[in-house]
């Protein structure tokens, strides 16, 4: 609205009697007062701001922009015509209850004391008041003389009002103890703007009646401006800040090599270097890429599986040295191979990958054995081939097949003497080599097969002359006892890698045979005290007549004798009569060689030992003077004699006069004889599986016999090659395998096809043909000796 | 001992159905071969890695253990790795 309006409005109303006291402008601010006095105190600025510009038209009515900010300090009362106090209310009602930050006030009034001669404006009279403020607040008591209040600045300012006042000085006193340790909360807000001073300015038109009068006092008040004393205190001044200057400055460094290693940790990773750490070999382990092969060289032999796992670790260094790294190695290569295969790792890998070629180079034969069955592979014809075969074979009667044959170089030609199994790997089968035929002594083998690898053996053992026996131990079951020729029992040890080692001997016992060991056992004598350890003893029978117990005595074996075989005179069987065992009383009490000898099955007290003479003794380990029985039939030598695994009163015997003899116990007759060609039988062996199997290998062929089903005839025959002598047979425990060895140093395994089942049966068979034959043979016997006789 | 490993290895070498044999070392260099060396060599990487992959394999699951032997069979042939020897052979028509 315009000052004239303006001031006629003011004009028509009631002329407001401005007591000298002071203006009143209520500019204060107070933050945190009661709204309902803020309203309050709008509602009077309204009504100020009129009475402001009115104040201010005193001074002539300025185009003002600046919000003008001045406080008169003295009261002002404002009357109008009819005398009623209008004196605008305070802006600001403090709260009674609230709690004056007196300190405050005097801070900023301090502050505005100074700031008071800032106010702009023709009014030089209320700066007069600033002395006043200042006093004022000093004492709470004089504030009652400035009711109104203050002045101010910009700032806020919480003031103290008079008729607040007196509720301050008893508050004053309140604020005791108590109300000190009140936690108290003071919410302190952003109050809304207030508008202290609006001063529009106005305008006056040129054309107007008080246009003149606006002018001239403009001008006055430019006047006022210019003459007064200013007393601002502020001094534009402007500063500059030097910024230095600035140098550039080199530096020079080596440049930092980078190197990117990444690496692959695992949980073995981790943990090797823990358990290595007790090992010397540390230098191969802390640097797995070394450009310096020399050092991994040395290593490589028992590093040379654990440096692989530790290349796990790649570094961009040992790319670079790579080049390098395979030069040296080239010149290395033949070094590094050469300590290699000194290692004894090594050997064990090359042997574990011979075995599983092998494997896989016999694998129908090798399945045939262990009885698997062969799982037809859909791409390879060959093997189709052989599962028809094999259906083939069904078919037809009991028959054997050849699987493999163990042979190699160094046993080539040399005859198989004796062969044995192991007694607690089933896989290894011991062979004894050497030739029989001329007399002087060549060197003798023993080559330890296994099932797992076929074409060589696993352990060779040379030996000074000709093996004659075998046999593994049963409580250690590496130790192999080696007979040969010229009577020295030697017991190697099977795991020892040395080959020209020489085990405990007894070649230098005075006690030892004088002729070839012709059989060994080692045999579990019961202990008599407590019977919980069966002590082995090592028993041979050898040529010399005398069967021996050996022992480890100092560095060889020694011996004593259980029993010396006494030749008895072989006279004439006179027709019904029973020898009575006579010994000669004669000087040629000569022992006659035992060839063979079989211990019981469950009394390893007794056994079975058969001579030169064509006698079978049973005798007793106890008993060292006396036979306790002899069974006479054969008049040739005695190779090898058998006790039936099943039937423990029964054994056969099998000798060089063609036949095969099968014998009751305490029956001094034999039950059944057989006889097939007119060759020697050289060996001849029970199946363990079948009673009424067995096997015998005489020159020209292998038999198997089967009691159940034939008594004159074997089953199966078995050619030997042409011009080979097949010496020895085995039957293996763990398949219906039969092992037979020749004269060619072959040992050729054969599985058996289609013979009988249903063992139970066999024994009964067994017994009752036994028995029945026995009562016939009983009285067919007087018969058969003549028969024999008379071919004799 | 040296010989007796040699004599193995020939053995080995001389199996039927055996295309030829590989040694290396552990830095993945073929020591000796009786291969070409296009195959040799194609031989060593590719099964270097597997054999680092096996071995960490099984010490993984345990690690006192230890990869002795990797045999990967494929429809051509068969490879035998024993730790740092290699052997390839070819299908048993035997």
């Amino acid at each position: 609205m315009s000052a004239t309006g303006g001031k006629e409005e003011g004009k028509r109303r009631c002329p407001l009697l401005l007591r000298p006291a002071s203006r009143t402008l209520n500019t204060s601010v107070s933050h945190g007062g009661p709204r309902g006095a803020h309203q309050r105190s709008r509602q009077t600025t309204s009504v100020l701001g009129c009475h402001s510009r009115r104040s201010f038209s005193l001074g002539g009515s300025k185009v003002l922009e600046k919000n003008v900010v001045q406080t008169p300090r003295q009261a002002v009362r404002v009357f109008d015509e009819e005398n009623n106090d209008v004196t605008p209310q305070l802006l600001y009602q403090a709260d009674p209850g609230a709690v004056q930050p007196m300190l405050f006030v005097d801070e900023i009034s301090v502050g505005s004391a100074s700031d008071q001669p800032t106010a702009t404006g023709s009014f030089t009279l209320p700066f007069s008041r600033s002395v006043f403020g200042s006093s004022r607040i000093s004492s709470q008591s004089t504030t009652e003389s400035v009711d109104d209040e203050d002045m101010f600045s910009k700032r806020d300012i919480p003031l103290s009002f008079p008729d607040v006042k007196v509720k301050k000085d008893t508050e004053k006193e309140q604020v005791t103890e108590d109300m000190l340790k009140d936690i108290t909360e003071v919410f302190i807000s952003e109050t809304d703007t207030f508008s202290l001073l609006d001063m529009p300015s106005t305008f006056v038109s040129v054309d107007a009646d008080e246009a003149e009068a606006t002018i001239a006092r403009n001008h006055q008040y430019e006047e006022v401006c210019r003459n007064r004393v200013s007393r601002n205190k502020t001094v534009e001044r402007s500063v500059q800040t030097l910024t230095g200057t600035t140098k550039n400055k080199h530096v020079q460094s080596n440049g930092l090599m980078v190197v990117d290693a990444a690496t692959n940790v695992t949980i073995c990773d981790m943990c090797e270097p823990l358990s290595d750490a007790e090992q010397e070999e540390t230098a191969g382990i802390c640097n797995p890429v070394k450009t310096d092969h020399s050092e991994g060289v040395t290593d490589s032999s028992r590093g040379a599986d654990r440096s692989v796992s530790v290349g796990s670790t790649a570094t961009t260094v040992s790319a670079s040295g790579s080049l390098k790294e395979v030069e040296v190695k080239a010149l290395n290569a033949e070094m590094e191979w050469e300590l290699i295969m000194l290692s004894e790792k090594v050997q064990l890998y090359l042997q574990t990958v011979e075995r599983s070629i092998l494997q896989n180079s016999f694998h129908p034969q090798l399945a045939a054995y262990r009885q698997l069955p062969v799982l037809g592979d859909p791409e390879s014809p060959v093997k189709n081939e052989i599962v028809e075969q094999r259906t083939g074979d069904t078919d037809g009667g009991p028959s054997l097949q050849c699987l493999w044959v163990f042979s190699c170089e160094l046993s080539r030609g040399r005859s198989v003497s004796c062969m044995t199994w192991n007694r607690k790997n089933p896989d290894l089968l011991a062979v004894g080599h050497g030739e029989f035929n001329s007399g002087n002594q060549k060197p003798g083998l023993v080559s330890c097969w296994s099932i797992k690898n076929l074409k060589w053996p696993e352990h060779i053992v040379h030996c000074d002359s000709t093996v004659t026996a075998l046999d593994f131990s049963a409580n250690s079951p590496s130790q192999l006892a080696v007979g040969t020729h010229d009577g020295s029992i030697t017991i190697h040890n099977v795991h020892s890698q040395d080959n020209r080692s020489h085990g405990v001997s007894s070649r230098d016992s005075p006690n030892r045979h004088l002729g070839p060991v012709w059989q060994l056992r080692w045999t579990r004598q019961e202990v008599s005290s407590t019977g919980e350890e069966k002590v082995e003893a090592l028993l041979s029978v050898g040529a010399d007549g005398r069967i021996s117990k050996w022992f480890s005595f100092k560095d060889g074996l020694d011996c004593i004798d259980l029993m010396k075989l006494r030749r008895i005179q072989n006279t004439e069987t006179k027709a019904g009569g029973k020898r009575t065992e006579m010994m000669t009383e004669s000087v040629l009490t000569a022992l006659t060689p035992g060839l063979c000898f079989d211990f019981h099955p469950t009394d390893s007290n007794i056994y079975l030992t058969g001579t030169w003479e064509g006698l079978i003794h049973q005798c007793s380990c106890s008993n060292s003077e006396q036979f306790l029985e002899t069974y006479r039939k054969h008049f040739c030598p005695v190779n090898c004699v058998a006790w039936s695994p099943f039937n423990p009163d029964v054994f056969l015997s099998c000798s060089s006069d063609w036949t095969i003899q099968l014998w009751k116990q305490h029956h001094l007759k034999p039950v059944l004889g057989f006889i097939s060609t007119q060759k020697a039988v050289y060996d001849i062996k029970w199946s363990p599986k079948w009673p009424t199997v067995f096997g015998a290998v005489n020159e020209g062929q292998l038999e198997i016999w089967d009691l159940s089903s034939s008594i004159l005839d074997p089953v199966i025959v078995q050619p030997a090659a042409p011009g080979v002598r097949m010496t020895s047979l085995l039957f293996s425990s763990q398949a219906d395998c039969v092992v037979v060895g020749d004269s060619d140093g072959h040992v050729t395994v054969y599985q058996l096809k289609n013979l009988s089942v249903g063992e139970q049966s066999q024994m009964r068979t067994q017994h009752d043909f036994i028995q029945s034959s026995l009562s016939v043979r009983q009285r067919a016997n007087i018969k058969r000796a003549f028969f024999e006789s008379g071919v004799l | 001992m040296g010989e007796e490993v040699e004599a193995q290895m020939k053995r080995i070498e001389a199996t039927k159905g055996v295309i030829g044999t590989l040694v290396v070392d552990p830095d993945g260099v073929p020591i000796r071969s009786t291969l070409d060396q296009s195959m040799t060599l194609q031989y060593a990487g590719q099964l270097r890695q597997l054999v680092i992959l096996a071995r960490s394999a099984v010490r993984d699951i345990d690690p006192q253990n230890d990869l002795s032997a990797l045999r990967v069979r494929s429809k051509s042939n068969e490879i035998i790795v024993v730790t740092a020897l290699v052997y390839i052979q070819s299908p048993s028509k035997v």
